[in-house]
């Protein structure tokens, strides 16, 4: 947990001496507890003092790189254990895995499978993000040179899954892109000055915390600094146990031994892959090794993960302007709602259900709901009549008749004043606009001359 | 190397709520706990429930489905059974969506023959659910809670309608789902006035909405998670089992659609997409899940542990 000012105060050695810039020790230290100053600024600070300030103010949950570029990967670095409390910052990373000792064809046909698992959804690509390289061969040069031909169709970063001679030679080979290095725990020692040497970030294996603790402190011995802690999990219970506990770790104890970003290999015969990913996404895994390449696995894993990611203070907007829903024509509906996400996809969903071809008019409304727009002044008669001026709706249809959310039903007066709009009032809510529009007649899209 | 790792231990409990079946049937039991879900710390008397769901209206149903459940289509009860025995659900959500005016016009005597026939076809729990027709709700919740042979739950109870639902609930001993638009306080604020009524917590279960995967499930995990964590804190009136209805997620378009040559076999998509909603709410904190697919009812199971 965070240090308060008056914490710190007591560290420090409270002589007012001005040093640091500040007018006092206690100045200072209110300072460093609101994290505009670090502890390093006080010359005569104890080793103490560095040793628990120093701590204080660096992230709970390490951050670890992977990959170089546009595809780096991001992994730890999390403040909180519940995303309500504030959000979850880097979504978990999924990494495809391939091994090299397939066929060449095989080979290319896998690294394009995985090369195309990345999909549009709500304006957002969302994809795997790294190709996970399986020693099988247990030829070093062989892998060396897949980990290459990876690396250069994807152009995403690898997981090097390899014991430690072909490890150090696929090192060799594509080292500038930083890939993970994932020794099996044999080859921990080898791997940890391998991962030291060449500044690489490192997987460490073993089973448990009881095995991580003195794994992770041979890696850090070695000289290796970039660390991911896999507890080598034996099914999904498990694996969502020590996802929690590692994270606990870090945020509650805020204990230094075991704070790592967790990895999970879900494949080489993991029981129920999809299952463990699903909740390990929810619950706390940082990266996930799958050797699943099916959309219809990853599709719904990666929706999974957008979902859970998204800040849930900045609600997701859709983009303002005119939705066609099913192939409307110029005597279609027109409705309009605001540009929340959630809005959006309720009201669509239900007019979707009508089965009734419509036009859908999304308004910016800084991704609010309908009366939260209306009541911040975001979504009046004035914004509506401009919106239906401008957008090119008018050319869309022959009428001009406009279907308002029943919420605000108080508006109709105001557009119609401002606007050659005839409004009519929908229901209060969505749900039942598939009844309501049934029942619209054909009269009421009727053109206008005006 | 001893870690001593940090499990938070909370004040509160989450009440225990049985499910009645009926002769022969076995209850579901699901609360109990004094922990976050999924975890090997804390009391988890019970394991969370997978149910399925029957609607009694027509509907166009996505083509993984239509292949499992499409052709017990008109008959509830024949799908109940099969539901029961055939995929393992340990209770059902019966839907009166018939009787909904849109809906082809069952009648509301219609809707309570049909629970009388589904509860005579098996003894497995059952939840009645409403036609989301306000005023025909306001006539079939009293109707089915006099029909109903045994005690079944009537959901939902909302702000509205509460003192109706919960009125006939009382008069024949039947249990509430009290349901809020993913809303914590709205949750809370159907639950006092449900106590106030004098209504026993025993016989409740919180239905916070349920947004499909990729349409609003992140807003329904959150709520899950702080309702669970506000009960398990010592909010009582929040110390309830929770609901989730799946039923949403086959209504996105990656649910059904096969016309993306990218997004893969859209039966198993559609299978994959209400499974991952389930394991979403599991790992938020629900206690029970009403699936569509059977498959999911296995699936589920397998992640539904103590």
């Amino acid at each position: 947990m965070a240090l308060t000012a008056l914490d710190i105060y007591k560290l420090l050695p409270k002589t007012n001496c001005k040093e640091c810039g500040f007018p006092t020790c206690l100045a200072f230290a209110m300072r460093m507890a609101a994290g505009k100053a670090t502890v390093d600024l006080c010359p005569h600070a104890s080793g103490e003092a560095k040793a628990t300030l120093g701590a204080a103010a660096s992230p709970p949950l390490p951050k670890v790189l992977i990959g170089a570029g546009e595809r780096e990967v991001v992994l730890g670095d999390e403040t909180v254990l519940f995303r309500h409390e504030k959000t979850f910052c880097h979504p978990s990373a999924v990494a495809i895995s391939v091994r090299d000792d397939l066929p060449d064809a095989d080979f290319a046909a896998r690294i394009e499978a995985i090369r195309g698992l990345a999909f549009e959804r709500v304006g957002q690509r969302i994809s795997v993000d790294l190709v996970a390289l399986r020693c099988v061969s247990g030829d070093a040069g062989k892998y060396a040179r897949r980990a290459g031909a990876a690396f250069e169709a994807t152009g995403l970063p690898l997981v090097l899954l390899a014991p430690a001679g072909p490890l150090a030679a696929a090192a060799d080979a594509v080292g500038a892109s930083r890939p993970l290095l994932s020794p099996p725990p044999e080859d921990l020692e080898a791997g940890a000055r391998l991962a030291a040497a060449r500044k690489l970030p490192l997987r460490v294996r073993a089973r448990g915390m009881g095995g991580l603790a003195p794994a992770l402190a041979t890696a850090r011995e070695a000289g290796a600094a970039s660390l991911v802690a896999d507890p080598a999990p034996e099914c999904a219970r498990e694996a969502v146990a020590d996802a929690t506990t590692l994270r606990r770790l870090a945020i509650l104890a805020r204990n230094r031994d075991l704070a790592y970003p967790s990895a999970f290999d879900l494949g080489n015969g993991f029981p129920d892959p999809f299952l463990a990913a699903a909740l390990l996404i929810a619950k706390y895994g940082s990266l996930l090794v799958m050797d699943t390449a099916d959309p219809a696995d990853l599709l719904p894993l990666l929706t999974l993960r957008q979902n859970l990611f998204t800040d849930p203070q900045r609600p997701i907007q859709v983009e303002p302007g005119i939705y066609p829903i099913g192939a409307p024509g110029e005597s279609s509906p027109v409705l309009i709602t605001t540009n929340f996400s959630l809005t959006y996809f309720t009201v669509r969903g239900d007019v979707e259900a009508a089965r009734t071809p419509a036009l859908l008019l999304i308004s910016d409304c800084d991704g609010m709901s309908v009366l939260t727009a209306w009541a911040a002044g975001k979504f009046t008669g004035e914004s509506i009549a401009r919106q239906l001026a401008e957008c090119g709706i008018a050319d869309r249809v022959a009428h001009r008749t406009l279907i308002l959310p029943g919420m605000v039903a108080r508006l109709s007066g105001r557009i119609e004043e401002l606007s050659k709009w005839r409004v009519l009032v929908g229901p209060q809510e969505s749900s039942a606009l598939p009844s309501y529009l049934r029942r619209l007649t054909a009269a009421a899209f009727a053109p206008s001359r005006g | 190397m001893t870690v001593s790792p940090s499990i938070p231990t909370f004040p509160g409990r989450i009440l225990e709520v049985t499910l009645p079946a009926g002769p022969g049937g076995s209850p579901v039991v699901v609360g109990g706990q004094n922990a976050l879900p999924l975890l090997p710390e804390g009391d988890h008397p019970h394991a969370p429930a997978v149910g399925m769901e029957i609607r009694t209206g027509p509907e166009e149903l996505p083509p993984a489905l239509a292949e499992v459940i499409g052709p017990f289509s008109g008959n509830p009860a024949a799908l109940a059974q099969k539901c029961v025995s055939g995929w393992g659900a340990r209770f059902l959500f019966l839907s009166l969506s018939g009787c909904n005016p849109d809906a082809g016009g069952q009648g509301v005597q219609d809707g309570a023959a049909i629970v009388r026939e589904v509860l005579a076809a098996t003894a497995t729990p059952v939840i009645v659910g409403g036609c989301g027709d306000e005023d025909v709700d306001g006539r079939l919740f009293p109707a089915v809670a006099e029909a109903a042979t045994r005690p079944v739950f009537l959901s939902y109870a909302e702000e509205k309608n509460y003192r109706l639902v919960a009125g006939a609930a009382l008069a024949y001993g039947h249990g509430v789902v009290s349901w809020s638009p993913i809303d914590i306080n709205i949750a809370k604020q159907i639950n006092l006035l449900l106590a106030d009524l004098g209504f026993p917590g025993e016989r409740v279960l919180i239905d916070p909405l349920t947004g499909g995967l990729g349409y609003g499930l992140e807003y329904t995990y959150s709520i899950v998670e702080r309702v669970r964590l506000a009960g398990l804190s010592g909010d009582a009136m929040l110390a309830r089992p929770i609901l989730c209805h799946l039923g949403d997620a086959w209504k996105a378009r990656e649910a059904s659609d096969a016309s993306e040559p990218g997004w893969g076999d859209s039966a198993l998509r559609g299978r994959r997409w209400e499974e991952a909603t389930g394991l979403a709410c599991l790992a938020a904190g629900a206690d029970l899940l009403v699936c569509r697919h059977p498959e999911n009812v296995k699936r589920l199971s397998e992640a539904a542990w103590r």
